[in-house]
């Protein structure tokens, strides 16, 4: 109980540091997702949602809380608690979007881009002299997940008749299942599936991502996405590893049939160790650093038109599968195109066999 | 290499897209046995038709700057300047040359351009001397 309360407010707390700091760390030419031409990166406008938006995201940290502490006085359900995570990142969206709203208006009223030179800029050598994928941090996650396998197939006879599936929040353990390779093996299969997964995002950032080149010093523009192309692929493989250790330490528990308070924490600790790490990494690195190149003069083209709701990037005649974050950390799909249509009716139908599986049989 | 592209030019996608490798030849960017991304790439990354990037390619092989190679893509070729290039290229100077003066800039001043544009462009290039 009191270990999911702790794990709601850690995970709230985060949603709201990461939100507060944002601003801070986005790319001053694309303020709460607006393009916005060099000579305004520093506009009162901008300053000013900056600030407002600080405030709407205090604010709304103090109401999910208190949501929460309300939810779970009344109710008395634990299960409530990550209500209060999903209000505070709706409330988030909201204050983004305000702010997106106001900043866009503001431009359009002035014309921000009026009688500019709008261009797109390309480095070549991201295609024809790419970035290694760094294969070596695959390492971790494919010993842990064999180290696993071999712990479990030396174990098997001894493992009690019975293995607790399904655990509660409170670690105590809901389900049973009669002793089988199925059974015994599950957390192999999901460290098998996060590992695959990750590694096929971290894939497709190198071979079907775009980077997005700020044409007023397109060298060091080049050269930060290149690094934060194998920062992020490394911070994927990093937690694939730490997923697949908390993996390992369930079925440590299962079994062994050990049966404890902290069990939750077991799988959860590291996951949430490896995020937060993650999201350190990638947040000092979030935008280039101004490496003194001398402005060329030219402005990027104004692509706000493909960014619904300010965050969602749909463009049908790109070619990209990904394109990097306007507004956040990291990447985001295009759903514009063709295959995240697939790849999405993929996991959802993937989540749906996984529901029946576990609810049907 | 960077590639810069004005989408909302007079002057065609196609067209921008081969001065600018011209341009890279003669920075010394790009030179001989550089390889360009392939067609699809480049489009990919421009966000524009493949077709558009296939004919830059198509004219930069035609003026026998690059060669397309099934296997090794679109590599950059050693050319040396034949007599019809320098009959037209002459041609297309003088209309540019013409452009100046008749905007009435001085002789001074055109050689003096001239000869800083020359000058921003790699001195190692064996070509840089019309």
């Amino acid at each position: 109980m009191t270990v999911a309360i702790a794990l709601s407010a850690g995970l709230s707390a985060l949603v709201l540091v990461l939100a507060l700091m944002v601003p801070a760390i986005s790319s001053p030419s694309v303020p709460f997702g607006v393009r916005v031409p060099a000579q305004h990166t520093h506009d009162r406008a901008v300053k000013r949602q900056i600030r407002v938006y600080r405030w709407r995201m205090v604010v709304s940290g103090i109401v999910a809380g208190g949501v929460g502490v309300a939810l779970y006085g009344v109710t008395g359900v634990t299960l409530l608690l990550p209500v209060t995570v999903l209000v505070l990142v709706g409330a988030w969206y909201g204050c983004f979007f305000l702010a997106n709203h106001e900043i866009r208006a503001v431009k359009a009223a002035e014309g921000w881009y009026e009688g500019l030179r709008q261009v797109v800029a390309v480095d070549t050598d991201l295609r024809t002299d790419p970035p290694r994928f760094p294969w070596l941090w695959l390492a971790p996650a494919l010993i842990v997940t064999v180290a696993t396998v071999v712990v479990g197939v030396i174990s098997y006879p001894l493992m009690p008749e019975t293995l607790a599936v399904h655990y509660t929040a409170a670690g105590t353990p809901n389900r049973l299942a009669a002793k089988s390779v199925g059974a015994a093996f599950s957390p192999v299969f999901v460290q098998i599936g996060v590992t695959a997964l990750l590694v096929g995002i971290a894939a497709a950032i190198f071979l079907r991502s775009r980077p997005d080149i700020d044409p007023a010093h397109p060298a060091s523009s080049a050269r930060w996405h290149r690094r934060y192309m194998v920062l992020g692929a490394k911070a994927l493989l990093g937690l694939a590893a730490m997923i697949d250790a908390g993996m390992l330490g369930s079925s440590l528990l299962m079994w062994t049939g050990t049966v404890t308070a902290w069990a939750p924490l077991v799988v959860v600790l590291p996951i949430m160790a490896a995020v937060v790490v993650a999201i350190v990494v990638l947040a000092r690195n979030n935008r280039e650093r101004d490496a003194g190149e001398a402005d060329t003069g030219l402005t990027h083209r104004d692509d706000d038109k493909y960014w619904r709701g300010g965050m969602f990037y749909v463009n049908r005649e790109d070619h990209a599968l990904m394109v990097p974050r306007r507004y956040g950390l990291g990447w985001t799909l295009n759903f514009g195109n063709p295959v995240t249509a697939m790849l999405l009716a993929g996991v959802v139908a993937l989540l749906g066999l996984v529901i029946t599986l576990r609810f049907g049989g | 290499m960077i590639l810069t592209v004005d989408l909302a030019s007079e002057v065609p996608i196609y067209q921008q897209l081969r001065d600018r490798i011209v341009e890279a030849i003669a920075d010394g960017v790009l030179t001989e046995g550089s390889s360009l991304p392939t067609t699809r790439a480049l489009a990919a990354d421009f966000g524009i038709n493949f077709h558009t990037v296939n004919k830059a390619y198509d004219l930069l092989r035609q003026q026998g700057l690059i060669r397309l190679n099934r296997k090794t893509g679109a590599v950059v070729t050693a050319t040396v300047a034949d007599p019809p290039f320098r009959t037209e290229w002459t041609a297309r100077a003088r209309t540019l040359l013409a452009e100046a003066v008749a905007r009435g800039l001085s002789a001074d001043e055109i050689l003096e351009t001239c000869r800083s544009v020359l000058d921003s462009f790699d001195t190692t290039q064996p070509e840089d001397t019309p």
